[in-house]
């Protein structure tokens, strides 16, 4: 065989094998290895990104609840209590009864007891108190009544209240605007906390762009070698990318199982009040929210190394 | 006999080819063409052009007038894209050798033979590089690390590591700057080697007694200007001499 030159093709498989090791190591090795080496200047970097992915992380959730809270509020708006005097008659209410289910715009009516009414407080965060103070029931008997439309629910007021079974101090649950009022109350707190994480978004961004320009710098020889033996533009700016998801991604783990770990406390101390302030935040919601919260950081971490290699790296 | 290298087709050819930065000209309107197994010297005061002339020839910086032809590829209009593509072809030394610190000598020659070609398996470029090594006289020290090393010995390594994926064209920027005469006398002697290879070489360079005696190509730019060409075999006078 001497003399014979063997042109055999290089086996796929170990060619994949060769490339896909060579990657590992370059890329992903190399960045592992100077994300260690360079903890120090990560470390601001870190700290903003997982103290905003915290803040985002609770903000999402209360965002969440805030969003819940707004439609048992609409829906809260749209239920009407007809309050009914002690001593009403049981025809006159059943005659009130029958008038407000035959009316197109109610979906329902439901008779709520004094002893309802009472059963009702107790689930109430500080009503039991006030009606352990009281020897009697304090709370009155009541039509529920249940408006298609949150907008009829003043005409459907303004028919019931005139009515003689009606107590005449404390007609209905009917508070003209209130909802309107949670809802301006809820646009504020929902603009003031984008404006926040957008904030701590822009400082985070920017404070991740300065380490990954720092990292560059410190790097610049091996930088320019890569480029001048022919090094792929993906390649060699790939370590850094990889450098940015890690500081990402362990700012995201950090957030994320914190904000897991606040709003499993709140659903674990806080039972009913916490129902009632926070709706929907359940286990899963929590899980999922800091999941959210350990991609956001993931895409935080490769954005900011992307934007700051495009305006570094070329000069 | 050698035969004529102007004989083959150029690897590098520049056609009035100009390089401003403001008002000034860095290089201006420069015609020249490199063929294979050429070793040509590029020399000039401080200031001419040398420098940025080999940075056109390597794209890092792009003319503002003309064309650069590397390999048969279009380095004058190259997307930073494609630039990988011509980088593999062309071979560079440095005067301060730009190894890697962490890296002992194979390591750093093989770093750049797989960062330019990641199909390259440990094993292969480890024996492409101990090759390399051995070809430039450091076979025995492919385990020292930079600072282990002298200063020719570490110009050696940067040399096998430019070499090492067998490039057409290897250019030099006073690659003997750092060194004494005798180990600078080494370094030129190595870049005759890789010529007589088939390698095309160009070598930025100020020392005026390797220009004199090697009696290579010499091309001299002063002011971005190409003032003479000299070919292999004359000794010309040193008119740059007087400025730098």
């Amino acid at each position: 065989m001497a003399g014979v030159v063997v042109t055999a093709r290089f086996p796929r498989r170990r060619l994949i094998q060769t490339v896909a090791a060579n990657l590992v190591r370059l890329v992903f090795g190399s960045a592992a290895r100077n994300w260690g080496r360079n903890i120090g200047s990560t470390a601001p970097a870190l700290g903003s990104m997982t103290l905003l992915l915290l803040m985002s992380g609770l903000v999402g959730l209360t965002g969440f609840a805030l969003h819940n809270l707004e439609v048992v509020q609409a829906r809260e708006a749209s239920l009407l209590h007809v309050y009914l005097r002690d001593d009403a008659a049981d025809p006159d209410v059943v005659a009130l009864w029958n008038r407000l289910s035959s009316d197109p715009r109610i979906a329902r009516v439901t008779y709520v007891s004094k002893a309802d009414a009472l059963a009702r407080a107790h689930t109430i965060p500080g009503l039991p108190e006030l009606a352990n103070a009281s020897e009697s029931n304090p709370f009155p008997a009541s039509l529920d009544v249940q408006v298609k439309s949150i907008n009829d629910v003043g005409a459907i007021d303004a028919v019931a209240r005139n009515e003689r079974v009606v107590d005449p101090l404390n007609p209905t649950s009917y508070d003209r605007g209130a909802y309107q009022r949670i809802e301006a109350v809820l646009f504020g707190i929902a603009v003031a906390g984008f404006a926040f994480v957008g904030l701590l978004g822009f400082v985070a961004v920017t404070v991740t762009m300065n380490s990954i320009k720092a990292a560059i710098l410190s790097r610049r020889d091996e930088i320019t070698i890569m480029q001048l033996v022919g090094a792929p533009r993906w390649m060699v700016r790939g370590p850094f990318v990889v450098e940015g998801a890690i500081t990402g991604t362990l700012a995201g783990m950090v957030a994320g199982a914190v904000t897991f770990g606040l709003a499993m406390s709140g659903i674990a101390a806080g039972s009913q009040s916490f129902n009632q302030f926070a709706p929907g935040i359940t286990t899963t919601v929590a899980a999922v929210a800091a999941a959210i919260v350990i991609g956001a950081g993931l895409g935080l971490g490769s954005g900011s190394s992307l934007l700051s290699m495009r305006r570094h790296m070329e000069s | 006999m050698r035969p004529l290298v102007a004989e083959r087709p150029p690897i590098v050819e520049l056609i009035g080819v100009s390089r401003a930065y403001g008002l000034r000209h860095a290089v201006d309107a420069i015609d020249l063409a490199l063929h294979p197994g050429e070793l040509t010297l590029l020399v000039g005061p401080s200031g001419a052009g040398k420098t940025t002339l080999l940075k056109l020839i390597n794209r890092e910086i792009r003319p503002t007038a003309g064309e650069v032809w590397v390999a048969g590829i279009p380095a004058h209009r190259l997307k930073s894209s494609h630039v990988a593509d011509l980088r593999r072809r062309v071979g560079v030394v440095f005067q301060d050798y730009k190894l890697l610190p962490r890296l002992n000598a194979i390591e750093n020659v093989a770093f750049g033979l797989q960062a330019g070609d990641l199909r390259i398996s440990d094993a292969e470029a480890r024996d492409r590089s101990l090759d390399a090594l051995e070809a430039v006289g450091l076979g025995d020290r492919g385990g020292a690390f930079p600072h282990q090393l002298s200063g020719g010995q570490q110009q050696r390594v940067a040399i096998a590591r430019a070499v090492v994926a067998q490039p057409p064209l290897l250019i030099a920027d006073e690659p003997t700057g750092n060194l004494d005469q005798e180990t600078a006398w080494e370094i030129m002697d190595l870049f005759e080697d890789i010529a007589a290879w088939g390698t095309a070489v160009l070598v930025a360079t100020h020392n005026v007694e390797i220009v004199t005696r090697l009696k290579r190509r010499v091309v001299t730019l002063v002011d971005g200007r190409l003032v003479r060409d000299q070919p292999a075999g004359q000794t010309g006078r040193m008119a740059w001499l007087v400025s730098s």
